[in-house]
């Protein structure tokens, strides 16, 4: 992808999402052994590595990517990372940054009544606390 | 033997034939499952977000309820609220400041007694494979088993311990001993897309795809499970999207508390093998006796 090196998060937003998730988004050597171990990686319009390296250079636009709703939060990256960052806990803190502004991405009318009277009860639970404010 | 049991929330429901499977297989083996007398859901996921406590007070709250059975156990089997309520215990255990105020929360004093156990490692260690083997060897009939464990049973391995978080082996050994084979699986711990069934469908109709190809290639004739969600999308998705003009066969997705109950020739109407959208049983009527 074309790199813009002129982006400003503001130190507000990069700093809570080290806050949020605890993990620091530097130790990150592009490596893509999170991407290649990806289960969502089908639907993403970003690969794992790059959502970490939109954070590490500043972009704002890493809260707006698709990919981190796609995240099934498999834990196979965090697994995986030979760096040791939990990659889970960085996507979970873009979604939590979103979320409580109000910016969700499942509600309930998006989803079949045939599959609401099929789903087991564990996925509506799981699907809402990871993808609705 | 009586140990503390935790449900939770989908075997109450959607997967009511492995709560009873569970109970009937474990009472088969001498091990009566004592229901914990009050209980929620357990959160289902484990918040990622450090800051996020009141994600985990439910399971706290079950944790410490656990505690005052006395056993210092607490047996549950779907593999989501293995992973929150071992999660939420190590939180417990190793974090002063989750143990703080989770306990202010719950007006507790919990400090991480529970033991949280899921049926496979009791069968493995109280009543140990050897004697499974002698109780109901060979009844499987070499059946082709594909043993998958998806995401939340085995990761992350430091907290979870449930074997190698790549290539975990308990429930292959438990298939081994019924007399069932086994087959070398390499999708085991792959997610199947989980909860992003309501957001991104298409996305679990692949992974689907790919978990029931992979086992097909190996000759699997079931896939074995211990997650009422690993159950419903790789059993639903078969019924709706597989196609069936490209030669694929259906392949019935059982827990491995029906496959077990099937071997100890326990009632099937305590199995809910009426439940599925791939029929096990003409499988397991042949398969075993």
């Amino acid at each position: 992808m074309a790199t813009n090196l002129s982006f400003q998060m503001s130190k507000e937003i990069s700093g809570r999402i080290r806050e949020i998730s605890g993990q620091n988004p530097y130790l990150c050597i592009q490596c893509g052994t999170c991407s290649a171990s990806c289960t969502g990686i089908g639907k993403m319009d970003f690969l794992p590595r790059q959502v970490i390296r939109k954070i590490q250079l500043g972009d704002p636009g890493v809260l707006q990517c698709r990919s981190i709703w796609v995240c099934t939060a498999c834990l196979t990256c965090t697994a995986r990372c030979p760096r040791g960052i939990d990659i889970a806990r960085l996507m979970e803190a873009l979604r939590t940054i979103n979320l409580r502004k109000g910016n969700e991405i499942l509600v309930l009318e998006k989803i079949s009544l045939d599959l609401i009277k099929e789903i087991p009860q564990m996925a509506l639970t799981s699907g809402f606390r990871k993808l609705s404010a | 033997m009586r140990i503390p049991y935790f449900p939770g929330c989908t075997l109450y429901a959607r997967a009511r034939g492995l709560d009873n499977s569970t109970r009937a297989a474990l009472a088969a083996l001498g091990i009566e499952l004592a229901e914990l007398p009050q209980w929620t859901c357990c959160g289902t996921v484990f918040p990622l977000a450090q800051d996020n406590y009141i994600g985990m007070v439910a399971a706290a709250r079950i944790l410490a309820n656990a505690a005052k059975a006395g056993d210092g156990r607490l047996v549950t089997v779907c593999s989501f609220c293995y992973h929150v309520l071992k999660r939420v215990n190590y939180a417990v255990k190793n974090n002063q400041e989750a143990k703080d105020k989770l306990n202010n929360y719950l007006e507790e004093s919990y400090a991480g007694e529970t033991r949280i156990v899921h049926p496979l490692e009791l069968i493995r260690d109280e009543i140990g494979f050897a004697s499974l083997q002698s109780k109901a060897g060979g009844k499987l009939r070499g059946l082709k088993a594909a043993c998958y464990y998806g995401c939340m049973l085995v990761r992350p391995a430091a907290e979870l311990a449930f074997g190698d978080p790549d290539n975990p082996t308990i429930m292959e050994e438990m298939v081994d001993a019924l007399g069932g084979e086994p087959v070398d699986f390499s999708w085991k711990t792959k997610c199947c897309g989980s909860y992003q069934l309501l957001n991104a469908s298409d996305l679990v109709v692949e992974r689907v795809r790919d978990i029931l190809s992979a086992a097909a290639a190996r000759g699997a004739q079931a896939i074995v499970t211990s997650c009422p969600l690993c159950q419903f999308n790789l059993d639903w998705v078969q019924e709706k999207f597989v196609p069936k003009t490209n030669g694929f066969s259906k392949i019935p997705v059982l827990y491995f508390t029906q496959l077990l109950g099937a071997a100890l020739e326990l009632p099937a109407d305590n199995l809910g093998l009426d439940q599925h959208y791939v029929d096990p049983r003409p499988l397991l009527s042949g398969g075993c006796s």
